[in-house]
């Protein structure tokens, strides 16, 4: 009788637990699904048509490719590899789940324009270092070290999810009048025939400072 | 044996080259708003896209331009650092209304490249007018080149955002072609030793400055970052949190009603 309390009380205990990492392990919440028509794109058309003699807008940093990527928000400090394309015209990914990588087909991160960094939610069994991405508010900070030695500071200024058949190239790798950051990830549902996810996430942000 | 090496050896290769950063610079697109310089009238953009090959494509698109003329178009500053920009009319000096392709220079710099149709981009093509693109006749221009890596000036790709794009050619007289009763004889064809070109010919209609940057080549596509292996992991710990609670419970109730049956009977 007490043997079987015993393990009544063992079982319960470890029930909770295991709801407990469940809990920690559960899936970032994610931003509803948008329309390729991101706000990012609108906003950079009109400021670019205000000032004529101030064509851009912000600090904007000279090349100087990535190094090293911080995300204080989601504790992420990670180094960073560049990525070109496939084969297919698709966007080469990082080959584990910590590397961030740079897609080298735009500009820099701190120079004018949109660089774009790509990272995993999870793979190879293994959480990966945008697992998180999804969680990231308006105003979050972002920061990029360079090969020169310089960081640009980013601040996040939107979270959306795309679906990977109707992704914003234009909001996302198009002309901008700043110096300008994407981070992608992956999220939406799972298409375990086809084993990958259905969308992307994408956070935009916006140069704030140099250090 | 060679067979065998060269299986061992590409993994280990394509591994190296996926590591390390495929690119020291990179590809970028920069757009470049034309805005009117000496009161022309034209408007225009254009892009500059440095391709991963190191070649320089040219994309312009003007109109209110003088039409059915060619309009001589450069690349002007320089890849030194010089902070050189485009004029606005106080660099007209000899107050004659109009800032001439010499009072321009020292504000946004000597021609680094000439946009020519065809051949030779040299600086010293800079009045190769046989050879530079020709408004329609309502104005509008376009032009498209890309030239090869072997024939831009050093730097050009890792300054491009430091050039200015400058067309000219401009109808001071209002009558739809350049001639000498405009603003008579250009003085900077003279001095390059060409004769009996108008003033009109040669004085800016348009500069660009850069107003944005973009990839220099766009992915197809999402991205495949993620490969669902840690997906079902919060769900795998809930199920098993749950069947322990579950049959904690079953213990609970199947001992509770052991202990309480017999207590019936020896009633």
């Amino acid at each position: 009788m007490i043997r079987a309390r015993v393990l009544a009380a063992v079982l319960v205990v470890a029930g909770v637990a295991a709801i407990a990492v469940g809990h920690h392990y559960r899936p970032a919440a994610e931003p509803p699904r948008s329309m390729p028509s991101s706000p990012a794109v609108a906003r950079s058309a009109a400021s670019s048509a205000a000032a004529a003699s101030a064509l851009t807008r912000g600090d904007l940093l000279p090349t100087s490719p990535p190094t090293r990527v911080r995300i204080p928000a989601l504790r992420v400090d990670e180094a960073v590899t560049g990525l070109g394309q496939n084969p297919d015209g698709s966007m080469q990914v990082p080959t584990d789940a910590h590397t961030v990588g740079w897609y080298t087909g735009a500009p820099t991160p701190g120079a004018l324009g949109p660089a774009v960094l790509a990272g995993h939610v999870n793979y190879k069994g293994a959480d990966g270092t945008f697992a998180r991405l999804s969680t990231l508010h308006p105003g979050d900070q972002v920061e990029v070290t360079r090969q020169d030695g310089i960081t640009a500071v980013f601040t996040v200024t939107d979270v959306d999810r795309y679906a990977k058949d109707r992704f914003p190239a234009t909001a996302v790798y198009g002309a901008i009048d700043h110096a300008g950051l994407r981070l992608i990830t992956c999220g939406g549902d799972f298409d375990t025939r086809t084993g990958h996810y259905t969308d992307n996430i994408v956070a935009y942000a916006e140069l704030r400072s140099t250090e | 044996m060679t067979f065998r090496r060269a299986l061992l050896t590409a993994p280990v290769v394509a591994t190296l080259l996926l590591a390390t950063p495929t690119a020291a610079l990179a590809d970028e697109s920069v757009q470049v708003k034309l805005l009117e310089l000496n009161h022309s009238g034209a408007s225009g953009t254009a892009t500059l896209t440095a391709t991963d090959r190191g070649d320089l494509r040219i994309s312009i698109r003007s109109r209110g331009l003088v039409p059915n003329s060619p309009h001589a178009q450069h690349l002007h500053g320089s890849t030194a650092g010089m902070d050189f920009h485009c004029p606005d009319m106080s660099a007209d000096r000899d107050g004659n209304g109009y800032v001439s392709t010499e009072e321009g220079m020292p504000v946004y710099g000597d021609i680094f490249v000439s946009l020519t149709t065809a051949g030779d981009t040299a600086k010293a093509s800079g009045l190769a007018v046989d050879r530079m693109p020709v408004a329609d006749a309502s104005g509008n221009l376009r032009y498209d080149r890309t030239i090869a890596a072997a024939d831009l000036p050093p730097g050009t790709v890792e300054h491009l955002k430091d050039l200015h794009i400058v067309q000219h050619g401009v109808d001071a007289d209002g009558n739809g072609k350049y001639d000498m009763a405009g603003l008579g004889e250009s003085t900077l064809a003279k001095s390059a030793g060409l004769t009996g070109i108008p003033e009109e010919a040669t004085d800016p209609a348009l500069c660009g400055m850069v107003s944005g940057a973009a990839a220099g080549s766009v992915p197809v596509g999402g991205v495949a970052t993620g490969d669902g292996s840690t997906r079902d992991r919060a769900a795998v710990w809930y199920g098993t949190g749950g069947l322990a609670l579950l049959a904690a419970l079953g213990i609970v109730v199947v001992t509770r009603r052991r202990s309480y049956v017999p207590s019936r009977n020896q009633r």
